[in-house]
């Protein structure tokens, strides 16, 4: 056996250099392409919600052209047809309160509002561009006291405590989660 | 063992005789009358009333009858003591408060306003009739006079606009016969009149069947919410018992079943009702002043 002389540990240690250095590119080219897979993954969701947004703005603008005309009655009744083909959609619900409240029928509108915020956090958020979370704060800040001082003079009564327990559950979902 | 249940045997024997004795049969208990104002026609008030009258009795032990009653035979019928409780529309409620002291007991919820309903006034789409200004000379159609939602509430926003239904629109008419409701919506859709006044639950519901679309027609306008329709006692009776049957309503879920007729039906929904409420009284001063203003009973002058 020949015994290694420099050029040999010299050839060597360039071989190892470079099978280093390439590895290293490699890394380096796997980490860029998922760092773009991820902002591109990004994009596609911000894509995707935005283009629910737009969608359900357009889908309710009917009922909100009918509000703002002062017709209560017949964006509820647009709500309803609305409510056949999409019926698990938040913000028909979320509208469905809005216009509840302005009719004074409190206790229904606080059922649409929780019902609204279980299938969809979103409204909550004050980020989002679907946020009812001002409209949602004022609610359990004008309707709670109220509703604690009836349902203490009124125990039995059914209707008022699931009211009492939807602006809870309100209150609890403008507070946030524990952590 | 053995000894031991032989021994338990006469006193569960007992326990058990006791337990029969306290379940009295249908026919040997107190009998009385629940009086029922018929909304559409006499055969749909007995099709929806009689399952939960059938609850009513079994909770409460006593024989309730059903009476189908005519809306405008109703405070004279009660007067005559030909029913011990009612189920009335809310102004049928109110004459019998004020004339005959009935006691409120719980109000059904149902549509989407819940205890509350209100009353629209319809124009068909196209007929550019939009506006309560636009109502002037025009031939309406009204549900039955004590209708709160069907002709009150209406009757109350033209007057509250100046338009006083007796001189300024050109004639209004109601319809004869049962469904008086439905048949104002459709004469309007059909064109038989320009203007209509609807129960906006009867809107609700038939949209929600598909019967109409909510782009059929113009609401012109919409009354404030007033109570919806209301279970009351007589003054006399024992309060224990009243007690009984109002929390025999407010206390019904859908999940409540009955068996009649030899069906096991579920009786809110047999009678077409989401729930019972108790409200306040006060709760349908609302309707009081509406009242008042149309010059209706029970505050009617002449």
């Amino acid at each position: 056996m020949v015994g290694r002389d420099r050029f040999d540990i010299l050839t060597f240690s360039c071989l190892l250099g470079c099978v280093l250095i390439l590895g290293l590119l490699l890394l380096g080219g796997q980490e860029s392409k998922s760092s773009v897979a991820a902002i591109d993954k990004a994009l596609e969701q911000q894509i995707a919600y935005q283009a629910r947004v737009n969608f359900l703005q357009n889908l309710y603008r009917p009922v909100e052209d009918l509000r703002l005309k002062g017709q209560a009655s017949a964006a509820l009744l647009k709500l309803d047809e609305l409510a056949r083909k999409y019926p698990q959609e938040a913000h028909g619900e979320i509208l469905r309160g809005e216009i509840l409240l302005e009719r004074d029928a409190v206790k229904q509108a606080i059922d649409h509002f929780v019902r609204a915020v279980r299938l969809n956090g979103d409204y909550v958020d004050q980020a989002n561009p679907l946020t009812r979370r001002n409209e949602i704060q004022h609610l359990v800040d004008t309707q709670l006291p109220l509703f604690t001082r009836r349902a203490r003079s009124n125990p039995q009564s059914q209707p008022l405590q699931k009211t009492l327990t939807g602006l809870y559950y309100l209150q609890s979902r403008l507070a946030g989660g524990c952590e | 063992m053995k000894s031991f249940l032989i021994r338990l045997l006469p006193f569960a024997t007992l326990f058990l005789l006791l337990l029969l004795s306290a379940c009295q049969p249908e026919g040997t208990r107190p009998k009385m009358r629940i009086g029922y104002m018929n909304c559409n026609s006499e055969g749909e008030t007995l099709k929806r009333f009689r399952p939960l009258t059938r609850y009513l009795s079994q909770q409460l032990g006593v024989d309730f009858e059903v009476v189908p009653v005519d809306t405008q035979d109703f405070p004279e019928r009660f007067a005559a003591g030909e029913f011990e409780f009612t189920h009335t529309n809310s102004l049928v409620y109110l004459i019998l408060h004020e004339e005959n002291q009935v006691q409120l007991l719980a109000t059904e919820k149902r549509g989407r306003y819940g205890t509350h309903t209100s009353g629209s006034i319809i124009s068909r789409k196209g007929s550019g009739i939009k506006t309560l200004d636009d109502l002037k000379d025009k031939r309406m159609i009204f549900g039955p006079q004590l209708a709160p939602s069907g002709f009150l509430a209406q009757y109350d926003i033209m007057l509250r606009a100046g338009i006083d239904p007796e001189i300024d629109i050109a004639y209004y008419a109601i319809p004869s016969g049962s469904f008086k409701h439905e048949k104002v919506v459709y004469g309007v859709y059909f064109g038989q009149f320009d203007v209509g006044a609807a129960p906006s639950l009867d809107l609700e519901l038939m949209v929600g069947e598909g019967r109409i679309q909510a782009d059929d027609f113009n609401i012109i306008a919409e009354s404030p919410i007033i109570p919806y329709c209301t279970f009351g006692a007589r003054k006399d009776l024992d309060p224990q018992l009243v007690e009984k049957f109002r929390l025999a309503l407010v206390n019904l879920t859908k999940g409540d079943r009955v068996t009649f007729d030899g069906e096991n039906l579920k009786v809110l929904a047999s009678a077409w009702v989401d729930g019972y409420e108790t409200l306040a009284d006060s709760d349908y001063d609302q309707l009081r002043v509406m009242a008042r203003r149309a010059n209706m009973p029970p505050y009617q002058e002449f």
